[in-house]
């Protein structure tokens, strides 16, 4: 089974690779919406509590977020060419298990969006943030498990898909807005109370918490921190959710309607 | 090999459509070692059957057994015995030749030295030795398709499905396919299943299933089902079939049918066909053009089942591709 993953998870890496467009393009795009955005708001922008940080370094964990949001856009795409080209045929005919199909993509879409990440991780010294060993570790770690819930929520939605046209709508009104009230674009906390409660709602707004608290605290203030534990929880539940969600759905066979007697 | 018993497969309808019978009380077996076509016109239930037996769908109700095992209870023990060739290509064309091999083999879990050994043999018969380290992009259509096969052969399949296989290539790489494949078939002793509109292919096929409306219409050798047909028939070409036809009418008493140029006697029993056949020649040498006897293929023996002409159900599945 393990080999099957790797197998599946290598070959959405090497097609990544190959197409050069689309390695740009991910790459570049947040980067650009990162020093576009955050420079334009950098002279108008206190975030509270946070009186000290500069647009720029506020924006930079939400730029990740937004990289790891089209990683797993891209993957999921694949699915439906996947299925419309033919190839996901012989996977489905194929003796592995469901799991293998669902873990091989989700593998895939995290390797990609992490390569992306970890490069962009290399301008967090020139923002004056400085990690420690320890919070590099957990930076990872938050990494992988955001990656992962991403990957899997877009196969989740991308699966029962037929064409690619429907799941831009989804991406447009569903998965963008998450990201946008993540708390990647602007803080939580002065957000007017209806916006207050989705983005406390929000399972995306938490992984955020994840991968900015550790830029600021060490790791032992962080365990002890209520807050970064309940949205390690959530991000965790939320990434196993779809998950086993995104496996549900692929162990599905189309049935027939039972005979009538 | 493959044992189909009272099969039957209803559609859910949904909020707009009633639900629809695709296949109703089919029983068929394909016994060990043969080469099975399956035929019919579109929405005679070949797809349908085609993927139940690949385990993505499950029937209302019946049973199959695939090598012994029951495909509905225990698909992945039955996946293991056999390949499926996709209509559309299950390959993935952004690979090498290669690396779609060596994909297909993880997920089949074959390595090492075995893997060697497979793909030798899995390639021996095809014009890919070259062609390994090119992506599938770039490969002709028939080549293609020897990728799709070489791929399903690498897992030493007992039974191998194939879905219209032939579907977008011209004439000769077909004849290459599907020679190829009757070799393979023959040298592995595989059990093979495909589903076809092209009646030259199954000319070479142990037994020929013709279906219609989710139900089995026939089911025999390509020879048998041709005698069933029990017809002779003497086919004349001229210039002027019409005035022909008229004199071959009158001085004859014979009943004949036209087909563009072509006079038809088809209600000639078998034997008589050759002296009506020189009776012509001696009376009408300078009108005709050619004159042959003619068996009945298995196109007519699908028009006679059916009612459709392959061209008619080629047609139709041109529409249906395009939309």
């Amino acid at each position: 089974m393990i080999r099957v993953v790797f197998a599946l998870a290598k070959r959405e890496f090497v097609r990544f690779i190959r197409q050069p467009q689309r390695v740009v393009g991910t790459v570049a795009q947040p980067i650009l919406f990162w020093l576009f955005l955050g420079s334009g708001f950098n002279s108008s922008f206190r975030a509270p509590g946070m009186e000290s940080v500069s647009y720029l370094e506020y924006f930079y964990p939400g730029v990740m977020l937004m990289m790891m949001l089209f990683a797993s856009i891209f993957s999921s795409i694949t699915i439906i060419e996947d299925r419309d080209a033919g190839f996901l045929q012989s996977v489905l005919v194929a003796p592995v298990s469901r799991m293998a199909i669902v873990l091989g993509k989700v593998l895939g879409g995290t390797a990609i969006a992490m390569v992306q990440t970890l490069i962009f991780t290399l301008a967090a010294p020139f923002l004056g943030m400085h990690l420690g060993l320890g919070s590099l570790g957990l930076l990872i770690a938050a990494y992988v498990l955001t990656s992962a819930g991403f990957a899997a929520m877009g196969f989740f939605f991308a699966w029962p898909m037929r064409s690619s046209a429907g799941f831009h709508a989804i991406m447009m009104v569903f998965l963008m807005p998450l990201w946008m009230l993540s708390g990647a674009l602007f803080p939580i906390e002065r957000a007017p109370g209806w916006l207050h409660v989705l983005m406390t709602i929000n399972p995306v707004a938490h992984a955020l918490i994840l991968m900015r608290k550790p830029f600021y605290e060490t790791p032992d203030a962080l365990f002890a921190d209520q807050r970064y534990l309940i949205a390690l929880a959530v991000t965790v539940a939320w990434a196993a959710f779809c998950l086993f969600g995104s496996m549900a759905r692929v162990e599905r066979r189309e049935k027939g309607l039972a005979a009538q007697p | 090999m493959i044992r189909i018993q009272h099969l039957t497969h209803i559609y859910p309808g949904s909020r707009k459509t009633t639900p629809r019978t695709a296949i109703s009380d089919l029983t068929l077996s394909v016994a060990e070692g043969e080469f099975c076509i399956l035929s019919g016109p579109n929405g005679s239930g070949k797809s349908t059957l085609f993927r139940i037996l690949c385990g993505m769908t499950l029937p209302s109700a019946g049973k199959i057994q695939v090598a012994g095992h029951d495909l509905l209870k225990e698909p992945a023990r039955a996946r293991t015995q056999m390949a499926v060739v996709f209509q559309s290509p299950a390959v993935d064309k952004h690979l090498t030749v290669a690396e779609n091999l060596r994909l297909h083999a993880d997920l089949y879990g074959l390595k090492g030295r075995d893997l060697a050994q497979r793909l030798d043999e899995a390639l021996a018969w095809t014009d890919l030795k070259d062609r390994l380290p090119d992506k599938v992009d770039t490969l002709s259509g028939g080549l293609a398709r020897q990728v799709e096969l070489a791929k399903c052969l690498l897992t030493r399949p007992k039974i191998l499905l194939l879905d219209e296989p032939t579907t977008g290539l011209d004439p000769s790489s077909r004849r290459n396919f599907v020679t190829a494949l009757h070799n393979l078939q023959r040298g592995r002793k595989m059990t093979v299943l495909m589903t076809s509109h092209i009646f030259s292919e199954a000319d070479d096929a142990d037994r020929v299933a013709i279906m219609k409306g989710g139900r089995l219409l026939a089911l025999d050798s390509p020879q048998m089902l041709k005698a069933g047909l029990g017809r002779e028939m003497v086919v004349v070409q001229s210039r002027n079939p019409e005035s022909l036809e008229a004199r071959i009418r009158a001085d004859l008493q014979l009943r004949t049918r036209r087909h563009g140029d072509e006079i038809r006697l088809e209600e000639t029993d078998n034997g008589t066909s050759l002296p009506v056949l020189e009776d012509l020649l001696t009376r009408y040498r300078a009108e005709i053009d050619s004159i042959a006897i003619k068996q009945p293929a298995l196109e007519d023996v699908f028009i006679h089942l059916t009612g459709k002409s392959a061209q008619e159900v080629e047609s139709e599945q041109l529409e249906t591709a395009a939309s």
